[in-house]
């Protein structure tokens, strides 16, 4: 695998659209950069989304560009499959930890053929696709992984040899361990994401026990026709649903559950694959039951307008529990709030839980920043520099601060670029030594 | 070689893919019975489809094996080629083996 260097002008963490953007604001200002990413492809979230609103731009289509630049920067080096262990401060510089995570392939030598993936005997569930889909025990991560370098999932591997055989270029190496490497950075930018509200959070919801109960990540790979199905079906018994169900506000915006914010993005990615859903079954019936739509961003209220105009059904209404009844068909029982608050129960093939958005990782024991209440990095000067932390040279970009859609996270990401620059520039300018050792 | 002369083979080297086996203790039985489980699936999913296309609902009652299971190993299938859908019967999509 590239070695990582001693010394680089900063520390991305975090391969999504965030971090690839602030990385590439910083590479193209001359600064050198390190990009830490913890799975084995760029991309984060936004790489496996159907589409994106409200202008229903295929998602993959505007993310593998960026990831494609980040990969071939001159000044950007990736360390995919990888975790940041620890951050410290010294000497105005900091100190990283990184833990480079076994591959069991010679990253250099793979070309990506995939001959391996196709002889290898074992399935396992592909987490790209929610667990939706299949991949093989040694795999490509997805069609647009940056790098397209194999991955061997030794949990799952049987040691049958089949991978080693086949590969052209006997990049398989089973002797690869993980390692921790140490480097210099001058500052860091956090843009580690976002996880979505576990599903056993609302128990009542079923969504961590009935088949049809979809996570709306889980619907955005179904509907893509890279999908785990290839089409939209139901997981229960792979039917083409025809009553399909979006409950809002199941993740967000509830106290009872420790998440009192709105997540911001749940109306629009709801809206939207509410929308799709009737472009790709024509005769499918689609109810959002939602406490109040929240479409506040460019172009967002005429989308939600388009939606209504092409059929999408919008209920104003509390849904109170899901039960499964024969046939694995859903019954939602919904209060509704335009009728009095008349109970009433409506069967529906399909649901997905418009999940709100959490951080994806805690990082008060890795870097030496605080949390918020909510969990998100705390931003002491949210209005004058929302990307700064409460540590002095470490940034924060994208959902590691707070929940956002995509252009918004894109816009942090730059500030966040350019106060790392500032940041570093100041420094050099009051004598503090070049970053890089070249 | 003359006589009296004792020599030892050396013992072969192992593969760093025995070493990895033999470090993680051997193949987990969990994993031994899933993926003997996967080939029972996969077998009676190519029996079902032997007659002609069917059903998720279908080959799942044909390979006594639940609809959602099988839904999953029926669309592992599909991405690595060895199965195609090729119509719909009703609400479900019908699928085939491919050919060749």
């Amino acid at each position: 695998m590239t070695k990582i260097r001693d010394s680089y002008d900063a520390l991305v963490i975090g391969g999504g659209i965030a971090g690839m953007q602030a990385a590439l604001d910083l590479g193209e200002q001359g600064f050198e950069v390190l990009l830490v990413e913890k799975y084995p492809s760029i991309g984060g979230v936004m790489v496996g989304l159907n589409k994106v609103f409200p202008t229903l731009d295929c998602s993959s289509c505007i993310c593998t560009p960026r990831m494609a630049e980040s990969a071939h920067h001159p000044r950007i080096q990736l360390a995919t499959y990888a975790e940041v262990r620890g951050v410290e401060r010294r000497d105005g510089r900091f100190t990283a930890r990184i833990e480079r995570k076994a591959r069991y392939v010679d990253e250099d030598a793979c070309i990506g053929c995939s001959k391996c993936e196709l002889v290898c005997p074992v399935d396992a569930p592909h987490e790209f696709d929610y667990d939706l889909g299949a991949r093989r025990a040694i795999y490509i991560p997805h069609g647009n992984a940056i790098p397209q370098k194999a991955v061997l999932d030794i949990d799952n591997c049987i040691f049958c040899g089949k991978c080693e055989k086949v590969c052209p270029t006997e990049c398989i190496d089973f002797a690869q361990e993980a390692e921790e490497v140490t480097t210099d950075v001058g500052t860091v930018i956090v843009a580690t994401g976002l996880a979505i509200t576990p599903m056993s959070r609302k128990p009542e919801y079923g969504g961590d026990r009935l088949v049809n109960v979809m996570s709306p990540l889980a619907m955005e790979r179904v509907q893509s026709s890279n999908g785990p199905y290839g089409r939209v079906l139901r997981p229960s018994d792979g039917k083409i649903p025809r009553s399909i169900a979006y409950v809002q506000c199941a993740g967000s915006r509830d106290r009872s559950i420790g998440v009192p914010y709105c997540s911001r993005v749940c109306c629009m990615y709801a809206l939207k694959q509410a929308l799709l859903m009737r472009h790709y079954v024509h005769d499918v019936e689609v109810t959002l039951y939602h406490m109040d739509i929240r479409a506040f961003g460019k172009g967002y209220e005429q989308f939600y307008r388009r939606a209504l105009a092409e059929g999408v059904r919008v209920v104003k209404g509390k849904v109170a529990k899901i039960d499964e009844v024969d046939n694995h068909d859903l019954v939602v029982r919904v209060e509704l709030l335009d009728e009095g608050g008349r109970v009433e129960e409506r069967r529906h093939e399909l649901v997905v839980l418009s999940q709100g958005l959490v951080p994806a990782c805690h990082l008060e024991a890795v870097l030496p920043i605080e949390e918020a209440d909510d969990g998100f990095l705390h931003t002491p000067d949210p209005k004058l520099n929302p990307s700064h932390t409460t540590a002095e040279g470490i940034f924060v970009a994208g959902v590691a601060a707070g929940p956002k859609d995509i252009p918004d996270a894109i816009v942090e990401a730059g500030e966040a670029a350019m106060a790392a620059a500032t940041y570093l520039t100041a420094r050099r300018a009051n004598g503090a030594a070049p970053a890089v050792l070249h | 070689m003359s006589e009296g002369v004792h020599t030892e083979k050396a013992p072969k080297a192992k593969r760093p893919i025995d070493l990895r086996r033999d470090l993680r203790g051997g193949v987990a039985k969990e994993l031994q019975a899933r993926v003997k489980e996967q080939n029972r699936i996969r077998k009676a999913i190519r029996a079902a489809l032997a007659d002609g296309p069917r059903t998720v609902p279908e080959v799942a009652a044909a390979a006594q094996t639940p609809a959602h299971v099988l839904l999953w190993h029926l669309m592992a299938m599909r991405r690595y080629g060895d199965v195609v859908e090729v119509g719909e019967r009703g609400d479900y999509p019908l699928y085939a083996v491919k050919e060749g």
